[in-house]
């Protein structure tokens, strides 16, 4: 049995999760390659125009698994409790991709905790559909969380070791990690960043509980999950990076609103806000970062 | 004496017109840039469809008006019907392609599909966002590559291998189109990808979730372009039609829509020496302010438009008082 | 000290809720905000984040105009997709703009009548419990017995047979809905213009034209923002359905909600989040009621009901009913939307005449 894997959205959250659970119940994994021009004129013919970048390109990916796999593995989310809810995009998406492609067959499992439907209940479930008894999937599991943790607390660490050492600029890139790992969206202005000599500094990369506390500090009625994380990353981490860049994809729900209040509230270290759709040009980009850098460096100097 | 039907098509960057005979057949067709000023193009045009039909014998009972500026020409000329241009192409483009199914149609600022199922349009859809990928577009990025727009098509056809253009949006595909022009590729390369990227453009603006059945008629401005016809070709695997007078179609088919609603009331060449005037006035009368369109005639207001309310209803008020606004 | 409280519009249910508010502020000053026009959009825009939804920015001018005109204590409701949170950005962009000013915030998810209450106290009402949830409930049957009139009147408003009479009833009902004080007045008045709507002639053929209307709630209620959608159609003779209404969304809703995605068949496995499951529902609903089209609005970039959207383009397909999609922001024009929905007309006529 071969399950696809696409490379985007929820899968730089749960890739590792995914991979060792489906690997452990003994089906083969493939996973889309990165992002690529084809990937994103594909997504682009099969997305409704008005869509968010990240849906398009995760349609993108959905196309290049038809035909190369038996299931292509499609998660659900709804709400991980109480004033923790995603944005309807992820309601939605397995039935978006339904309704797009006739030939498709899919693995889903649905995260809904309002009504019951937590991550291990769904992954049991998703064993049981892969034809494995209810012990094996529930150890199979376990272990992927495990993995999971695990490769979360060394990146974890690795930033904190970077962060500590690093003696150039250090941006923080705040953006959904289909974003800003993306080979397309983000990951050109991690590597800007780093030609200029400075370090990217991934606001996704966080203790997420920390995270989802702090903030409160600068949104007390917020309930998309995602973007909790995400701001309580900037208080966690405001006092040690130079600058912070708001990376979002056009045009996100959720970030449309979240980002406004924070270019409105957070004001400690400078902050831009730079909103990409399938059509930005890599020219004008470049001049933003650069110059964003800049104006940094010499904030520095006259301080 | 036979009888002819008048139908003009009044769009942002050309107006038409043509006069029909009974049998739907244009006996008189003109094309003109409306340059920013429907009314003196509209006049322009009638002493060319005048010329056309001077030996002919024949006397226009009818008049029908479509495009952006329907409502005002209609008005001019007192119309007796005024239609959208949707409905309009498709009655034009049925009365010579009866078995048509889809209708292409990309013009100076809009485009639209048609989609027609035994001779009556069952969907269709209009370019939502902006003005990417029509006729205007093409033109601006002509010029910015030095090159008559009316060559386009035939440079387009040289490239082997067209450039990938993103054409989404104006903006973005001339930033990019320097870029591609800068890092070297060649000019016929990138007028294919140009013509190329209108059409996907188009397919996934207008033509999104539409089904696309053969026979596919292109009309519009832009038809005439051959680069874009064959990338058309291209992508939907079928044979594109374009008729002659593909541009005309608008107007043929406000013509007939006009001679089925006829009240044969002979209509008089002689508005082209009248003399109409639009004035806009902002109501002022509650915060919508809304910008009230007056419309005279030898300095006699004959019509308006524009209001929200009837706090604006300029045509109500000048009957009411008698006398001028 | 008097307030003067006031809250953002949406269609004619500014009418209950200026009423509730009346009675439960005796002593305060109760201002609807002034009517929306293009000034209330303008400002809004304005002052609010690019790609946010549309209604974010009406109810943001319809603030800023409540407080240029003396506004002191704002609400704000919320729940549901982004809406939720329109409250604590607009209460930050006002602030920031320099007003001076109390921002009330109702959250879905957290109303129930004692928190009502004491969020009313804070406020100041003077009103005990029993006379705060009496009034609470008035506007609540007020607002279906509202809902329930204008569902009759948008069916029947294109063939009525002296034109004029509906809307001229309506908006007497409207004003007489403001000076109910109590049960038994509400019910009267429910009664008579029941009757008198009921009573006007109507000349409506069994084949009339029928579409229905579906999408996101704000830009279906409120007339100003989807350019009087429902009005143009009345005018050419044809049969409006919507089920969308207050009355819906907060009574009927969450009851229906299994129901309604049974009903929405193969198509949806899930809900597809806010109002886009209804989209499909009732899209297909109708369809197999044999409407003649449907509308799908919606503001641009509205996620649950572009996420409606390859659903309904099958449902289109399928049933071969044309759908008609609108989407509107602060930049959309008018001519743009005339040219489309005139088209979409002829086209359903002509369909019907030649018996597609």
């Amino acid at each position: 049995m071969t399950v696809g894997i696409p490379r985007a959205m929820l899968y730089y959250r749960y890739g590792v999760l995914w991979e060792t659970f489906l690997k452990e119940l003994g089906c083969d994994v493939i996973t889309s390659g990165e992002t690529n021009r084809k990937t994103l004129r594909d997504g682009v013919n099969f997305s409704i125009d008005e869509s968010c970048l990240a849906s398009k390109i995760f349609m993108g990916h959905v196309y290049s698994l038809i035909g190369r796999c038996d299931y292509i593995l499609i998660p659900r989310v709804v709400s991980y409790g109480t004033n923790n809810s995603v944005c309807t995009k992820f309601n939605a998406i397995y039935d978006i991709v339904k309704n797009t492609f006739d030939n498709v067959k899919i693995l889903d499992y649905n995260i809904d905790a309002k009504n019951g439907k937590r991550e291990a209940g769904s992954f049991i479930r998703m064993g049981k559909t892969l034809g494995s008894s209810l012990p094996k999937a529930f150890f199979a599991y376990k272990k992927a969380k495990r993995t999971q943790q695990l490769s979360e607390k060394q990146r974890f660490e690795t930033q904190q070791m970077e962060l500590d050492g690093c003696r150039g600029l250090k941006i923080l890139v705040v953006s959904h990690p289909y974003n800003t790992y993306d080979r397309l969206v983000g990951y050109p202005i991690a590597e800007y960043i780093r030609r200029l000599g400075g370090l990217p500094v991934y606001a996704d990369i966080t203790d997420r509980k920390q995270s989802i506390a702090k903030s409160k500090e600068l949104s007390e009625s917020l309930y998309w999950i995602y973007n909790k994380e995400l701001i309580g990353s900037i208080k966690l981490l405001e006092n040690k990076v130079d600058g912070i860049i708001l990376l979002t994809a056009f045009p996100c729900g959720p970030d449309s609103l979240v980002n406004e209040l924070i270019m409105r509230k957070s004001k400690k270290v400078p902050t831009i806000n730079i909103v990409l759709d399938e059509l930005q040009g890599e020219a004008g980009l470049q001049t933003r970062i650069e110059s964003f850098m800049d104006i940094i460096r010499e904030r520095a100097n006259i301080a | 004496m036979n009888q002819g039907y008048l139908g003009l098509d009044i769009g942002s960057i050309s107006t038409k017109g043509v006069i029909i005979d009974e049998n739907d057949k244009i006996i008189a067709g003109e094309y003109i840039w409306t340059q920013g000023n429907p009314i003196d193009a509209v006049k322009k045009i009638l002493i060319e469809l005048k010329k056309q039909i001077t030996d002919k014998n024949i006397a226009v009972v009818s008049v029908g008006t479509t495009g952006s500026a329907r409502k005002l020409i209609g008005s001019m000329l007192g119309a007796n019907i005024v239609k959208n241009e949707i409905t309009a192409h498709a009655v034009g483009t049925l009365s010579v392609y009866p078995d048509v199914r889809t209708i292409f149609e990309i013009g100076g600022q809009d485009s639209k599909i048609i989609i027609i199922d035994n001779g009556i349009v069952v969907d269709y859809a209009m370019n939502t966002l902006c003005a990417a990928g029509t006729g205007s577009f093409l033109s601006s990025q002509a010029k910015r590559l030095g090159v008559r727009v009316e060559d386009f098509g035939k440079i387009a056809l040289t490239s082997s291998n067209p450039t990938k253009i993103a054409a989404r949006c104006t903006v973005f595909a001339e930033s990019d189109l320097v870029h591609k022009a800068q890092i070297g590729h060649k000019r016929e390369d990138i007028i294919a990808g140009l013509c190329a990227a209108v059409v996907s453009n188009y397919l996934n603006n207008v033509g999104k979730g539409k089904a696309i059945r053969p026979p596919i008629v292109f009309q519009g401005g832009v038809s005439k372009n051959i680069g874009v016809i064959k990338a058309f070709e291209d992508v939907t695997k079928e044979k594109i039609l374009v008729d002659e007078n593909s541009h005309l179609m608008g107007a043929v088919g406000v013509a007939i829509l006009s001679k089925k609603h006829r009240q044969d009331k002979d209509f008089n060449f002689n508005v082209c020496e009248m003399d109409f005037e639009t004035k806009g006035i902002e109501c002022g009368k509650c915060p919508n302010n809304c910008e009230i369109i007056c419309f005279y005639r030898n300095g006699r207001l004959i019509d308006a438009w524009g209001n929200r309310c009837q706090n604006g209803d300029v045509m109500a008020m000048a009957s009411k008082n008698m006398t001028s606004v | 000290m008097q307030k003067t409280i006031s809250f953002p519009h949406m269609g004619n249910y500014n009418v209950p809720i200026e009423n509730m508010l009346r009675h439960i502020f005796a002593g305060h000053k109760i201002m609807t905000a002034p009517n929306i026009t293009k000034r209330t959009l303008e400002l809004g825009s304005k002052h609010s984040p690019d790609f946010v939804c549309v209604p974010f920015k009406y109810n943001l001018g319809n603030y800023i105009e409540a407080l240029e005109s003396g506004a002191n204590v704002l609400i704000q409701a919320g729940g549901g997709c982004r809406y939720g949170y329109y409250a604590e950005v607009q209460e930050q962009i006002l602030r920031d703009l320099g007003y001076k000013f109390e921002f009330v915030k109702l959250m879905s998810g957290k109303v129930n009548p004692v928190d009502l209450y004491r969020v009313s106290k804070r406020i100041g009402t003077p009103l005990s419990f029993g006379r705060f949830l009496y009034f609470v409930l008035l506007a609540i049957d007020m607002v279906k017995k509202l809902d329930e009139l204008e569902a009759y009147i948008r069916e029947n408003v294109g063939f009525e047979v002296v034109e004029g009479s509906l809307e001229r009833l309506h908006a007497e009902l409207l004003e007489r809905l403001k000076r109910v004080d109590c049960f038994k007045e509400l019910r009267a008045v429910y009664k008579t213009y029941g009757e008198k709507i009921r009573g006007v002639e109507i000349n409506k053929p069994d084949d009339c034209l029928k579409v229905g209307i579906v999408g996101e709630l704000y830009t279906l209620m409120e007339p100003f923002s989807n350019f009087f959608l429902e009005r143009e159609l009345a005018k050419s003779r044809i049969q409006v359905s919507r089920f969308i209404t207050v009355t819906y969304l907060l009574f009927e809703k969450s009851r229906m909600k299994k129901k309604t995605l049974k009903s929405a068949g193969r198509y949806l496995k899930y809900e597809l989040g806010a109002d886009g499951t209804d989209s499909v529902e009732k899209s297909k609903t109708l369809a197999e009621k044999g409407y003649d089209g449907m509308i799908h609005v919606k503001p641009f970039g509205c996620i649950p009901e572009i996420n409606a959207m390859p659903v309904l383009q099958n449902i289109s397909r399928d049933y071969k009913m044309p759908i008609l999609y609108f989407s509107f922001d602060s930049q959309t024009s008018e001519t743009g939307i005339k040219t489309r929905l005139e088209a979409f007309i002829d086209m359903i006529t002509m369909r019907k005449e030649k018996g597609v």
